[in-house]
């Protein structure tokens, strides 16, 4: 966000400001008394690491609208107001966040502050021992961009388990179990980078900021943190095609802009995390994979012709030997799925249909490999889950000679 | 009587062969004209195709939210503008060829009657591609859509939206080419009277009760408790 851009509160606030320790970016809407309430709690846990006056708490809103005292207190960090650019509420939750993260990481990289932490708009969640997770790494350990580990379900963030962080990782080589998080740390570099690629992606409404992304493209240092938080994203009402548009739409789009980035990218590297495993929990009754199959039988029925657009004949054809099994001996392979993922990246990039059809088509066979997982890990524990997750990555990894030779030669590499 | 038969013959047969000498320098003057065009077109494709290569069109093209290769998606704008430059040049040497044609030969009034039926054959063109794109993209918008929605009739309901925009498409054409006259415009109006009719009788009198019975329930529906979703995508 240029200054210009600020509301004018915000740029007075700015002069005044002074050097900056820490900005604490709180990235949904927010009660600004309630958020005052929890401040003095958080801060117990920063003493050391920055003086409470050099601390700066960025809201979305303005001063006027939510009665904000500007009376200099130095007890207490100064707060300041931000402008989302994505603020029609019909915005999906993620695109809403990226808006808000883009605009915390403008505002640190205005005053010049030294580390920046965004934060989930969830106020009751907030915590000191949670903040210190995610500020230690980037104060103390010298990392560039620290991201939480939330506690796992075995039915939770699908989309995440099955798409983003694998070819995340799979890409750009770091191993990231949550690369759209909600609350990430960054050092000043790291908000340089983030700010920069703001201002040449301005013009796209519905993209999302990526950090694992530019942290691997210019080596900076990824950390993890166990948080015991878990965000509800409000999803209802939405359609899932929608969701896969707006998410692996976004990633693919990032995989076309750094093609000559993660092309020389071979092998994963493990990323340092700390803080104590959180519990896992347990999702109790297991989840009926039925209509989820039928979704996808039902696809295999009617979309053979979009999917032979974007699918070689061998995927194919192990998709229609798919369809014909029952329910219950129904299994959809790791390496079949990686492939079909790889393959709708190549043709998003090279528009083989129109990508709202493209990843509309994706829907049925997403839901597909759900259905696979569904039926996998229902009798096992948490941890089993997880370790199917990582099972996954491995594939993905393993595919990426696949990826690299159908991206670099789609008509001459078509198995 | 045969001597005046075959005196008769001889001499619609040097007719015929008068008119048709006549008419081959004409032809001769069309070929020429069209095949000089011909490679006219090509040099100006690959020349709007170098340049608009060497601007970086694509990538200006497709850097916005709604864009051309959004509807053609397999050609990219660059193909697509030099394909529409041939065709300009082609369609301009027919036109050409045609003058040179009734310069070269006796026929006079040719040039004149092509030349105005001319505009509605473009105009009829341009729609038959609009028409053609914006069926199959529909088509293949409502069979995605159906098919996430889990309904089983997807593609009967994608055909049906095809052959809808393909008909009124056809209707256009020919309306525009004024082919066909009224036959066209009653026919249309017959087909298009006829499924709304069929539709609204197979509710009204075939799923009169079904339909009454949906209405019924969702108006006496209580007030359900939300179920917790055990899948969370995101």
């Amino acid at each position: 966000m240029p200054a210009s851009n600020m509301a004018d509160e915000t740029k007075a606030e700015i002069q005044q400001a002074g050097a900056v320790d820490l900005l604490i970016g709180i990235s949904g809407s927010v009660s600004v008394p309630e958020l005052r309430q929890q401040i003095p709690v958080l801060l117990d846990g920063l003493q050391k690491h920055a003086e409470a006056a050099r601390l700066v708490v960025a809201y979305p809103g303005s001063a006027e609208a939510e009665g904000v005292r500007t009376d200099a207190d130095a007890s207490m960090p100064r707060f300041m107001p931000y402008s989302l650019s994505a603020s029609d509420p019909a915005s999906l939750p993620w695109v809403i966040w990226s808006a808000a993260a883009k605009a915390i990481c403008s505002l640190a990289v205005d005053l010049n502050a030294k580390a920046c932490v965004v934060l989930h708009g969830d106020v009751g969640m907030l915590s000191a021992e949670r903040l210190q997770l995610l500020t230690q790494p980037i104060l103390e350990k010298q990392c560039d961009l620290a991201l939480p580990v939330y506690p796992s379900r075995k039915f939770d963030g699908l989309l995440n388990h099955s798409i983003l962080a694998p070819l995340s990782r799979a890409l750009y080589g770091q191993r990231v179990r949550y690369p759209l998080a909600q609350d990430i740390g960054c050092s000043a570099r790291m908000l340089q980078k983030l700010s920069e690629s703001h201002s040449s992606r301005e013009r796209n409404e519905g993209a999302l900021l990526w950090p694992v992304t530019y942290a691997a493209i210019s080596s900076y240092q990824v950390c993890q943190a166990n948080v015991d938080v878990h965000h509800a994203t409000q999803t209802e009402g939405l359609e899932l095609s929608a969701v896969l548009t707006s998410l692996a739409g976004s990633a693919f789009a990032e995989m076309e802009t750094y093609a000559p980035h993660w092309q020389r990218i071979r092998n994963s590297q493990p990323t340092v995390t700390s803080g104590n495993s959180a519990q896992q929990i347990n999702d109790g009754d297991p989840v009926d994979a039925k209509p989820l199959v039928d979704s996808f039988v039902l696809g295999s029925r009617n979309l053979q012709e979009v999917w032979g657009l974007v699918l070689p004949p061998v995927t194919l054809l192990e998709l229609k030997k798919l369809a014909r099994c029952t329910p219950e001996s129904f299994h959809m392979p790791d390496e079949l799925w990686v492939r079909i993922v790889y393959d709708f990246a190549l043709a998003y990039r090279l528009r083989t249909i129109n990508r709202g059809h493209l990843m509309g088509a994706l829907t049925p066979l997403y839901l597909g490999w759900v259905a696979s997982y569904v039926k996998e890990v229902a009798a096992r524990s948490p941890l089993a889950a997880e370790q199917r997750f990582e099972q996954l990555a491995r594939a993905y990894e393993e595919g990426k000679p696949y990826l690299v030779s159908r991206w670099r030669w789609p008509d001459r590499f078509n198995p | 009587m045969w001597q005046q038969v075959e005196e008769s013959l001889r001499e619609s047969m040097g007719r015929v062969f008068t008119k048709i000498a006549s008419l081959l320098p004409g032809i001769l003057a069309f070929v020429l004209v069209l095949v000089l065009f011909l490679i006219i077109a090509w040099l100006a494709a690959m020349l709007v195709r170098w340049v608009l290569t060497a601007a970086k069109f694509d990538e200006r093209t497709s850097s916005g939210a709604s864009t051309l290769s959004e509807w053609a998606p397999v050609h990219t704008p660059t193909i697509l503008v030099a394909r529409i430059v041939f065709w300009s040049f082609v369609m301009i040497g027919i036109l050409v060829g045609i003058s040179a044609f009734e310069a070269a030969s006796a026929e006079s009034g040719i040039s004149a009657y092509v030349f105005a039926y001319v505009p509605r054959v473009i105009g009829a063109a341009v729609l038959l591609f609009f028409g053609t794109v914006i069926g199959r993209f529909l088509s293949r918008s409502v069979l995605i859509s159906a098919v996430n929605l889990n309904l089983q009739y997807a593609r009967l309901l994608a055909t049906g939206v095809r052959w809808l925009v393909f008909v009124l498409t056809a209707a256009m054409v020919l309306d525009h080419l004024a082919i066909g006259g009224a036959i066209v415009d009653l026919a249309f109006g017959i087909l298009f009277g006829g499924i709304v009719l069929a539709l609204a009788l197979a509710v009204g009198l075939g799923s009169r009760d079904l339909v009454s019975r949906s209405l019924e329930r969702e108006a006496h529906r209580p007030v359900e408790a939300p179920v917790e979703e055990k899948l969370h995508h995101f």
